[in-house]
């Protein structure tokens, strides 16, 4: 023991002085080496929230499509890393563009070292990207869960990776119109929330509900999902990879920003949960367990665009109301007969469209400023300006995403068929689509069952 | 006051040799009184629809002890009574009532005597229960009947089973002896029903402590009115926007004001007739019986509006009351009756726990 005390120390003393003769690097060089390590821990923590989406599809939807519902989370998340690399990020962020769309960067090569005073290193800030447009795309899902035929996953992953989800981010984040306009969203309640989102109505429009969801008379059925364990660790693996979210966004480390956006977050996301849950017990007399879920999520997505621009008693706020507004959209879209299997609608759609015009009330100027990114709001002197910006912001993204996406789906509707026959409705997307079920013992007696 | 339409069809009910007869009657029974409903008081209306059950079922038990005679299995080799529980018990049937129904038998003298009669009332309660499913009485679907060897017991037994449920005092001893504490006699020996009822009050003046476990049970449904007042509808399914007024309004006053009647060792086995009852022992006061008794009633108006759907011949009722019945009066005084329902399902609480601590 002894000896290999002193082994380990006289080594020790032999390399130290060596390191002092090596040239130490320069500031400019570790801050670009601390951001970039931040942000790649970011865009991994982001990245495992696919795991969170997989197990809160699966865990929303029954069993005989759990395999499917998981399976082509890999797949469209492998497919959509390929479209982003080639053309997406291109898109989105290539330095030839105009306000509408970039060009460049296309099939992108970055540098294989970082230079000195990057900030960032060029690889990383791309991973991180492409994590983002991924989550939008598996936030579109949630319209075509349990009834959408593969092959549309697959021809739908090209088009919103490619084109949709980059001409947003582009418009907000890559110096395009909105941006000019001081459009504040963060981490992107607009651009990756309500862009997935408004993508998942308009596949759940073109796609009608699922077999046996409303009756004639209007009334609606609970088509329960298989596991509501899976479904609330779900949102467990989406809660702690949401920090990579909003605060890997702040892209560096410098002031310790990121701690602050941090806390933001898990402040707005607690409210969500607590508030939802009240509301459903006072409303529907017992709390209800998908809507508390719900809820902590509809926080999360509502404080991502506002994150880095409120003070706390605001998070709170927007997060409560977050909440809130989560019940009673879904209980909206129950009654306008759309079929949302994962209330994907309610979740992103309606707390991402709050989220962004939170700033417009609550930006402060200070924080306005720290960011960078437009003026106060209306409860800091800002007036309606900041609101109004926001608004356009919500409504045009909107309206772009939902227009394109009913386009693309339409065209693919009409020429090969967007959704499974009635019949691989019924016996499950496992089967149609792949061949085996995900849980093949429980489907092998439920088919016993059937037959007998 | 009785209705002389209703009046004549009891007497043929009384008269009627066949099943088929007995349904048809029935069947006239349900037109008069949903003829009737509109103009009488509810509670009137009540009064002569379960006299209208209880000359249906006791005329269905004697012809079911005819059968048995006339296919040799012989007379009722002892005195006995049959039991009538739930709704029936309460005399809050419906138009569509399961039946809730138990029988009591004089203890024989020797053991084999007792199995004997053991057999005999095993056919009997089997072939009545038969027949009033044809007269269109649903079984009911916990097993709460006649045919069932446990609520068909000789009087020895009985008392046996009563004090293994207080003794054993778990969540379904304490459902049984609720069942039990609205028991009725509605044929047969008036004098078995009166010592079983005798032995029930007793047991339970030993053990208070079952008391709380009633308790329990009586509280579990809770009232159909959120916290902003409003109704708490059916969200999903077909049902989707009614009100289930059965297990939502109806039976949670039910078991307050059976509970409160229990605890003072009152008899009556109706709601309405409790709430009396209560009055006169002074445990509630005569505002709080009259405000009990409004809402309650009104419950029972509602619960008769509930849809009716006619399966396989049987009349049933799932008890909840679609959107379309309700007018908006109609949901006004639901709320305010709902309301009065939870105050009295407080009261029941801090009177039952006001008294164990004693």
């Amino acid at each position: 023991m002894v000896k290999k005390m002193i082994l380990t120390v006289g080594a020790l003393l032999l390399l130290f002085p060596a390191m002092a003769f090596a040239d130490a690097p320069s500031t400019a060089m570790l801050n670009t080496g601390l951001n970039s390590l931040w942000v790649m821990l970011a865009a991994i923590l982001v990245i495992l929230m696919q795991g969170g989406f997989i197990l809160l599809e699966a865990g929303s939807t029954r069993m005989k499509n759990a395999g499917h519902v998981a399976g082509k989370t890999i797949f469209t998340f492998g497919l959509g890393s390929l479209i982003y690399w080639a053309v997406g990020y291109g898109i989105a962020f290539g330095e030839n563009g105009n306000l509408l769309y970039g060009l460049g960067k296309f099939f992108y090569n970055p540098p294989v070292l970082y230079s000195e005073d990057a900030g960032l290193s060029d690889s990383v800030f791309f991973i991180f990207q492409l994590a983002f447009a991924t989550i939008s795309l598996s936030i579109a899902w949630g319209g075509f869960a349990e009834r959408a035929k593969l092959s549309s996953y697959l021809i739908f992953t090209i088009v919103f990776v490619g084109v949709i989800y980059p001409m947003v981010a582009h418009w907000i984040w890559g110096g395009g119109w909105l941006a000019e306009d001081g459009a504040q969203d963060f981490a992107g309640s607009t651009v990756v929330h309500l862009s997935g989102a408004a993508a998942a109505l308009a596949a759940t429009i073109l796609l009608k509900p699922r077999i046996g969801k409303f009756n004639k008379d209007g009334s609606s059925n609970q088509i329960l999902g298989h596991n509501q364990v899976y479904t609330t660790l779900a949102v467990l693996f989406l809660w702690v990879g949401w920090f990579g979210f909003n605060a890997g966004s702040t892209v560096a480390i410098e002031t310790g920003f990121f701690g602050y956006v941090a806390f933001n977050t898990q402040i707005a996301a607690a409210a969500g949960a607590v508030a939802a849950m009240l509301i459903s017990w006072a409303f529907l007399g017992k709390s209800d367990i998908t809507t508390m879920l719900n809820g902590g999520l509809a926080g999360l997505v509502a404080i991502t665009a506002s994150c880095a621009f409120v003070e706390p008693w605001a998070a709170v706020v927007i997060g409560l109301l977050a909440g809130v507004l989560v019940f009673f959209s879904q209980k909206f879209f129950e009654k306008m007969k759309i079929d949302d299997p994962i209330f994907a609608l309610s979740v992103h759609g309606a707390a991402g469209v709050w989220g962004t015009l939170a700033n417009g009330l609550f930006a402060t100027p200070e924080l306005a400023e720290t960011a960078g990114v437009g003026k106060a709001g209306l409860f800091y002197g800002g007036g309606l300006e900041q609101l109004w910006v926001q608004f356009l912001s919500v409504v045009v993204c909107g309206l772009f995403v939902f227009i394109v996406s009913f386009a693309v789906l339409y065209v693919i509707k009409k020429a090969a068929g967007f959704r499974v026959t009635e019949e691989q409705e019924i016996i499950g997307l496992d089967l149609s689509e792949h061949g085996a079920y995900g849980y093949p013992e429980q489907m092998k007696k439920a088919q016993q069952n059937l037959n007998a | 006051m009785n209705d002389p339409v209703l009046v004549q069809l009891l007497l043929q009910i009384s008269a009627a040799e066949l099943t088929a007869a007995l349904r048809r009657l029935r069947d006239a029974a349900h037109s008069r009184m949903d003829a009737l409903f509109p103009s009488l008081p509810l509670d009137e209306y009540y009064r002569q629809l379960n006299g209208v059950h209880d000359a249906l079922i006791r005329r269905a038990v004697a012809l079911a002890e005819a059968e048995l005679a006339r296919s040799g299995t012989g007379s009722p080799p002892v005195p006995y009574a049959y039991l009538l529980f739930g709704s029936g018990g309460r005399k809050e049937q419906t138009l569509s009532s399961d039946q809730d129904s138990g029988i009591i038998y004089e203890n024989a003298e020797t053991e084999e005597k007792e199995l004997a009669a053991g057999n005999y009332f095993a056919h009997l309660s089997e072939k009545a229960v038969a027949l009033l499913q044809e007269i269109g009485y649903p079984p009911c679907e916990g097993n709460v009947i006649s045919a069932n060897p446990q609520w068909c017991l000789p009087e020895s037994r009985w008392k046996q089973q009563l004090e293994g449920w207080f003794e054993t005092a778990d969540w379904e001893s304490v459902r049984y002896l609720l069942i039990v504490a609205d028991c009725r006699h509605v044929y047969g020996s008036e004098e078995l029903f009166t010592r079983l009822k005798k032995h029930f009050y007793s047991d339970m003046l030993a053990r208070p402590v079952i008391v709380q476990r009633m308790l329990d049970n009586t509280i579990r449904h809770k009232m159909l009115i959120g916290v902003f007042g409003q109704l708490l509808k059916e969200q999903y399914g077909e049902d989707a926007g009614s009100i289930d007024i059965k297990y939502g309004a109806y039976i949670p006053m039910v078991n307050a004001v059976r509970l409160m009647a229990v605890q003072s060792q009152l008899r009556p086995t109706s709601t309405l007739e409790r709430l009396n009852a209560l009055v006169q022992a002074e445990v509630v006061t005569q505002e709080e019986a009259a405000a009990y008794s409004e809402a309650f009633l009104f419950f029972l108006k509602l619960r008769m509006i509930a849809t009716e759907n006619n399966k396989d011949g049987m009349y049933m009722n799932n008890g909840k009351l679609a959107n379309h019945h309700l007018t908006k009066e109609m949901i006004e005084e639901l709320k305010q009756s709902l309301k009065v329902g939870k105050r009295l399902q407080r009261q029941v609480q801090k009177l039952t726990l006001g008294r164990l601590k004693k």
